[in-house]
């Protein structure tokens, strides 16, 4: 099967334009010590300068290490969580499974800095609402949301659904027969989990860690909200630092970040070593409901852990943020304080809504989330299907260029972008278009990769079916993978949606003021030291994005309960 | 301790009447203290400005509403950001021609001085009341004036430090102090340099010795403050002024021992698509009013040689102020900072 070389060249031409050009300027921008666009293109003083002080500083061997120890220890504790949730949604008979579901990728759609406020003011080691509430109980022990274990912890418990997504789809696709081959052997529950089900879905592990690990490696508002006030300086907010320096060491943030860039290529490519060479297949031209495990008594427990997750992630984190929110300051000496109603009032929500940038961001941000989603969704399955299910030449190419963005911190490639695309004619810069172009380039490797695991699993014996039918290239997509993989499809857009809504780095530099983001007004309020605004501004984004995420959940619904069935042609 | 409180009604009645005594005179005189009928005119055409600004969004928006009670007919349109990240966005705006700034308010005037090129001949109508030594260019002017203070928390610190000296002292120490770390941003490297050339070249061995709490910035310094993390806080003054303002349980004390100063640097860019309606604006914002109704309302100070009034506290017979030589500013910035973060641990 060719597509002829038109159509690789026209993705790579578009991966060009998206990727290779604002990375090029990047690389330009480490390797010397000028702003390509303020300085021209002749002006070529090439030198390894920047990587040398860069590599010889002991304090960025300090941040890096701090980094991959956070989100390393971050990351394990995502797939414990991420896995064993989406194991209990799909293959077992804990009650409230749709509950656990829904709980379990609430975490996504909170921003890391509101997270990371609202742990602050839960956990702090002086302050913190848990600490007061010990106290009051006479408990001496404290909470310190500002340590190494904290940052691992918060990372942990709000990248899980990077796992869960993943996973949950791999197992809610996988064929039983494996399994019950096992038990007819006479393995044991536990060992069939473990040495059946997920080896079986091995690529959607290693997906989903990597995913998760790469995506904290970017992360700038946890470790600058809990890693300051302990002094654990980790990439990102070392790269900040660089970027607001004065004069701002644009350069210099550019070598780390290309650190970073060839810490996470070779994870990538580690990845792919180990997904290829192996065969994946569980979506096949055959009928099957995988096995729903019966835990008795235990599906209790299993809720029961939920219930904690939940209230976790979720509950405690938003009650801080209404407190902060509706109290006119945060001032809490004891329990007595917390409940006395003379403490709370609108004024935050009155003054964040008397601002009229605050209204003009939520429209601009839902605009530009549904350009990203739409455009973005559509060429990632053009480059999934293009990588993952034809011959054409190039198509390595491809899949490389596509997913260098996943290894770029957002703070950087934002400058890059601004550099790249700010002297094209034709009035892109100051528009909402050109966020909405840095999202689907910047968010693309995530999408793909979401996309891909349905791809992957699904038996090229449909396709081939359909095309001796007489069916062509065009009409298979649409008869044969594109409902087969819908609940894929729908996933990966509404990743890219909440991904483009909560998107700072690369916001920073693009907009303008009349295309101001919800993610960029909110660092002002952060900036500008008040959490109550801010905590009323963040309430205002998650309740905002619990509605659009319930809607597309609705929408996807007739996808997803139908996915249970391997569906032949 | 001060027993100065006052309400937020209290504020803004005291602040209407001080609004109203400094504006009292004929429509001709306003008109005079902010430019001439045919630039308020142009400005009415033209209707709107992009307004740069690295001060903080809050703020930004009380001027700008206190600008839009005098002049209605002029819609501010404000992008705010750190001051690198600003400064670097005019740059590449500038260079790929497409500059969307017609005014630019910016904390660091060494940045500023930079790119002054990119600027208008511009003077506001008062500037000859104006401090002549705090202008790095005759296009650029000290719109916000910032003095740093003493911050404290009434509810958990009874016996504040009244001096920089007393932020040495080892009862006020350890982890009781918040400071905001040297290399911040110009605000703070004004900080310290008046404290290492005021004080001697000792002074920041002796304040890193009471174990201070660094924060990358005065706005979680001045969180931390408020939520009682820390029961002091080095600030600028405006930070926790509004604070105050609002009824949190701080209180702020300007150290009888100096009072440095940081200036701010406004101006209006030559490729102004709205240059009449930025010009209105700074001079609105220069002139006595827009200073009297900053030191009020905000807790700004001004670079007015003769200050129209002045926070609770700043009595100018008693207290100091400071403001760094230029040229020692950029020259000794870089092995300075580098000597603040070794003596205090912070990595760079």
């Amino acid at each position: 099967m060719s597509f002829g070389w038109l159509w690789p060249t026209a993705l790579l031409v578009i991966l060009t334009f998206l990727v290779i050009y604002p990375v090029s300027m990047l690389l330009l921008g480490a390797l010397t010590n000028t702003n390509p666009v303020v300085d021209g293109f002749g002006v070529f003083d090439l030198s390894l300068t920047n990587f040398i002080t860069v590599l010889g500083n002991p304090n960025v061997h300090l941040a890096l290490a701090n980094s991959m120890i956070a989100c390393g220890g971050g990351t394990a504790l995502a797939v414990v969580i991420g896995l064993m949730f989406s194991w209990v949604v799909v293959r077992t008979d804990t009650p409230c499974k749709r509950f656990i579901a829904a709980a379990s990728m609430i975490p996504l759609f909170v921003p890391p800095l509101v997270a990371a406020v609202a742990w602050s003011i839960l956990a702090s080691p002086k302050t913190g609402l848990l600490n007061t509430l010990m106290a009051w109980a006479g408990i001496t022990w404290r909470l310190d949301v500002y340590t190494m274990t904290g940052l691992i912890v918060i990372f942990g418990i709000y990248y899980a659904p990077y796992v869960y997504m993943f996973t949950a789809s791999a197992l809610r696709n996988m064929d039983p027969a494996l399994e019950e081959a096992a038990e007819v052997a006479g393995a044991g529950a536990l060992r069939i989990l473990l040495t059946v089900t997920f080896p079986l879905i091995a690529p959607a592990i290693i997906s989903g860690m990597l995913l998760s690990f790469v995506v904290m490696l970017g992360i700038y508002g946890i470790p600058a909200v809990l890693g300051a006030p302990g002094d654990i300086p980790v990439l990102t907010t070392y790269i900040f630092k660089l970027t607001n320096w004065s004069p701002p060491l644009y350069s210099t943030a550019a070598s780390v970040a290309i650190i970073l860039m060839v810490v996470t290529g070779f994870l990538v490519w580690l990845q792919q070593k180990v997904v290829s060479g192996r065969s994946y297949i569980t979506v096949a031209g055959k009928a099957f409901r995988p096995g729903v495990m019966k835990l008795g008594a235990w599906r209790y427990f299993t809720l029961g852990l939920a219930v904690v997750y939940l209230v976790v992630v979720v509950v405690l984190p938003t009650l801080a943020l209404i407190v902060a929110a509706f109290r006119k300051f945060l001032f809490i000496r004891n329990m007595e304080s917390l409940f006395d109603t003379r403490q709370y009032s609108l004024i935050h929500f009155e003054r964040l809504f008397d601002n009229p940038l605050a209204m003009r961001s939520i429209v601009n941000t839902m605009e530009v989330g549904f350009i990203t989603a739409l455009i973005g969704g559509v060429f990632a399955f053009a480059i999934g299907y293009t990588v993952n299910r034809t011959t054409v030449r190039g198509r390595g190419a491809i899949n490389v260029i596509s997913t260098i963005p996943v290894a770029i911190p957002g703070l950087v490639i934002g400058v890059a972008y601004l550099w790249a695309w700010i002297g094209l004619p034709g009035g892109l810069y100051g528009t909402i278009w050109i966020l909405a172009l840095a999202f689907i380039a910047r968010f693309m490797p995530d999408t793909i990769k979401a996309l891909s695991t349905s791809l992957l699993q699904i038996h090229r014996e449909l396709e081939e079916a359909s095309w001796i039918c007489g069916k062509g290239l065009l009409g298979t997509i649409r008869t044969i993978v594109l409902p087969l993989a819908r609940p894929g499809v729908i996933a990966a857009m509404t990743l890219l949606f909440i991904l483009a809504i909560r998107e700072l780095g690369s916001s920073l530099f693009l907009y303008t003021s009349n295309t101001m983001v919800m993610a960029v007004l909110l660092l002002d309020y952060y900036e500008g030291g008040n959490v109550g605004i801010t905590s009323a501004f963040s309430l205002v984004q998650t309740v905002l994005l619990a509605v659009l995420i319930g809607i597309a959940h609705y929408l996807s619904r007739g996808g997803a309960d139908t996915s249970g069935v391997g569906r032949a042609g | 301790m001060s027993d100065f409180r006052i309400n937020r009604r209290q504020f803004t009645a005291g602040a209407a009447a001080g609004l109203a005594a400094t504006t009292i005179g004929s429509q001709r005189a306003a008109a005079q203290a902010y430019g001439s009928n045919e630039l308020i005119e142009a400005a009415k055409k033209e209707g709107k400005f992009v307004y740069y600004t690295a001060d903080f969004t809050e703020p930004e928006q009380e001027v700008i509403k206190a600008f839009n009670k005098r002049f209605p007919f002029v819609k501010v349109e404000m992008v705010r950001a750190p001051g690198g990240q600003l400064i670097t966005r005019i740059k590449t705006e500038a260079a790929a021609g497409k500059l969307l700034a017609d005014a630019v308010n910016h904390s660091d005037r060494g940045l500023m001085q930079g790119i002054a090129d990119l600027f208008q001949d511009y003077a506001p109508p008062n500037a000859k009341d104006y401090r002549d030594d705090v202008l790095v260019s005759p296009k650029l002017w000290p719109r916000a004036t910032l003095g740093w203070a003493i911050a404290y928390n009434t509810e958990l610190e009874k016996n504040p430090p009244k001096t920089w000296m007393d932020l040495c002292k080892p009862e006020y120490g350890p982890k009781k102090i918040g400071h905001v770390i040297g290399p911040s941003g110009g605000t703070t490297w004004t900080r310290i340099m008046f404290e290492r050339q005021t004080f001697g070249e000792d002074y920041w061995k002796k304040q890193a010795a009471t174990q201070p709490i660094l924060y990358p910035s005065g706005a979680p310094a001045s969180d931390s403050l408020v939520r009682g993390e820390c029961s002091i806080a080095v600030l600028l003054y405006n930070i926790c002024y509004i604070k105050k303002r609002d009824g949190a349980p701080v209180d702020i004390v300007f150290p009888s021992d100096g009072v440095p100063l940081n200036f701010y640097a406004a101006g209006v860019t030559k490729t102004a698509a709205n240059p009449n309606a930025a010009k209105l604006f700074l001079n609105w914002c220069m002139s006595e009013e827009g200073q009297a109704m900053q030191i009020k309302e905000l807790g700004y100070l001004t670079a007015l040689k003769n200050p129209p009034l002045n926070p609770p506290g700043y009595d100018p017979k008693v207290i100091k102020t400071w403001a760094p030589n230029f040229d020692q500013y950029v020259k000794l910035r870089d092995s300075w900072i580098d000597e603040w973060n070794k003596t205090y641990g912070y990595r760079q």
